[in-house]
């Protein structure tokens, strides 16, 4: 049996960062929307 | 009065293609600045290969084909950024005419130019590559003719779209290029088996992928025209 | 307003499972080894990208141009972000797998091809949207596009598909379909499911995005 683990394991740890990132980068984006939406309640709503 | 009927489809699309053909003829800088691009292309693909490691019959399909694809979408915008200017492109849109009309007339106007790039780019090829005169070379301006259709229309219909945004110039490849695959691609390889003196019958299934390109993207880019240009 | 809730919780965990099971608690295949676990995250994620997600930025941009609902461009919309994500999995675990197995990192087969233009086309799209201000504009654009994409994708896979038939190409050894084991196939299924659901859970919480950020902006609108 061929000895190629580190190639699973390069693929396995990259699907993880790849989703792990995107999932974080949408929260980052969700949040800073949230924030853009609380500026303008606080100006419309003294 | 029946003197006053709009007129039909067609008749509208040859007015425009006209016009815009009439405006191109006065200043000729789009055509000039594509054909001298693709002359530029053509003898810098020459000399990054190895010609005596490549022959240059075996260069010349692919080098004339992706030229041909960049130096035609060089001048896709020239069709709507005409009419963007003083906003001339209201006027058109006011007008009693089917919308097809205005696609038709654009891609007219489009397919005329292209054209008229490939008619100096494959004898330019012909030239600098030594390519032997042949029947090839004009059922090559028969494959010409297709490639050059599929390309214009998705070309005009994206570029109806992209004119509109921002980094025009920058989109428009990024969304034209995958869809000239199919066009590129079956003309590239025709061609390269044609001037090796292959038969016609040899190249058929790459022909036929041109037809059905042609066929398939015309008809939905009529189609999805109108919803480009709605305001 | 949290975008992601105990579905992507969900699907984390079942993520998890799967590749631990997968890595440590299924037997390896005899002839390619460790490399052929990387089929478990390659083809599920290929299989949702291609067939769940990719149809749906079509569909809905279809339904847009009849409907006009805005929720329906943000379905299109988050399926094209969330497709590149997946389609992004599939093109970087492919070469891993095909390295040792196949001993070269690329082939340009049909189906790899196929994968890369269209991720290509959706990188494309969400350029596009990127770049129109106007809303209504923007998703009709965006509908033109995923239709005339989905019409392009049988073309090239046909292109190449010829291309191929007509330069006889160097024979690769191309394990396609390797013998499964009963557990085997029920790590695939689960991987399946892991992957079906994460895609669920991905997809809500874009929407959810989506809807937030049209609010904001019409409030902005008003505002302004």
């Amino acid at each position: 049996m061929p000895d190629n683990a580190g190639y699973m394991f390069a693929a396995y740890i990259a699907a993880a960062v790849i989703f792990g990132g995107y999932v974080i980068a949408l929260i980052m984006r969700a949040r800073t929307m949230t924030r853009r939406g609380d500026a303008i309640d606080t100006v419309t709503r003294p | 009065m029946s003197e006053l009927q709009p007129p039909g489809t067609m008749a509208v699309a040859l007015m425009i293609a006209r016009k815009d053909l009439a405006i191109e003829y006065r200043t000729r800088s789009a055509f000039f600045s594509s054909l001298v691009f693709s002359l530029l292309g053509v003898s810098i693909f020459y000399m990054v290969w190895d010609p005596t490691a490549v022959r240059p019959i075996d260069m010349a399909p692919g080098v004339l084909w992706t030229i041909f694809a960049f130096a035609g979408m060089l001048g896709l915008h020239r069709a709507f950024g005409l009419e963007l200017q003083t906003r001339a492109m209201d006027g058109l849109l006011l007008a009693p005419v089917p919308r097809e009309a205005i696609f038709l007339g654009k891609a007219l106007s489009n397919l005329v130019y292209v054209s008229a790039v490939l008619a100096v780019t494959i004898p330019a090829v012909v030239l600098f590559y030594n390519l032997e005169f042949g029947s090839g070379l004009l059922i090559l301006g028969g494959i010409g003719i297709l490639a050059a259709v599929g390309l214009v229309t998705v070309g005009t219909l994206f570029s109806s779209m992209t004119v509109h945004t921002r980094f025009a110039e920058l989109l428009l490849p990024m969304l034209a290029l995958p869809f000239f695959i199919p066009v590129v691609v079956p003309a590239a390889q025709a061609s390269a088996k044609l001037l090796v003196g292959a038969e016609l019958r040899t190249v058929m299934p790459w022909i036929q992928v041109l037809v059905a390109f042609d066929l398939m993207f015309g008809v939905a880019c009529v189609l999805a025209f109108p919803f480009t240009i709605e305001d | 307003m949290p975008i992601f809730d105990w579905l992507l919780a969900v699907a984390v965990v079942a993520l998890a499972a799967v590749m631990a099971r997968a890595i440590w608690f299924t037997p390896p295949e005899a002839l390619q080894g460790e490399a052929q676990k990387i089929f478990y995250l390659h083809v599920p994620s290929a299989v949702v990208g291609l067939y769940l997600a990719c149809p749906l930025v079509a569909i809905g941009g279809a339904m847009y141009l009849w409907l006009r609902d805005d929720r329906l461009d943000r379905l299109a919309e988050s399926s094209a972000e969330v497709a590149l994500v997946f389609l992004s999995i599939v093109l970087v675990t492919g070469p891993l797998w095909g390295k040792p197995i196949w001993g070269t990192w690329w082939t340009w087969d049909a189906r790899l091809t196929s994968t890369l233009f269209l991720w290509f086309i959706l990188l494309g799209y969400t350029v596009l949207r990127g770049a129109i201000e106007d809303r209504q504009q923007r998703a009709r654009y965006s509908a033109v596009l995923g239709i005339l994409a989905s019409l392009l994708v049988p073309f090239i896979h046909l292109s190449v598909r010829l291309f191929r038939t007509m330069h006889p190409q160097p024979i690769v050894l191309a394990p396609e379909k390797p013998k499964l084991s009963a557990e085997m196939g029920l790590t695939l299924s689960l991987a399946f499911i892991a992957f079906t659901l994460l895609f669920i859970a991905l997809l809500r919480g874009r929407l959810k995005y989506a809807a937030l950020r049209d609010r904001v902006e019409a409030l902005e609108a008003g505002d302004a």
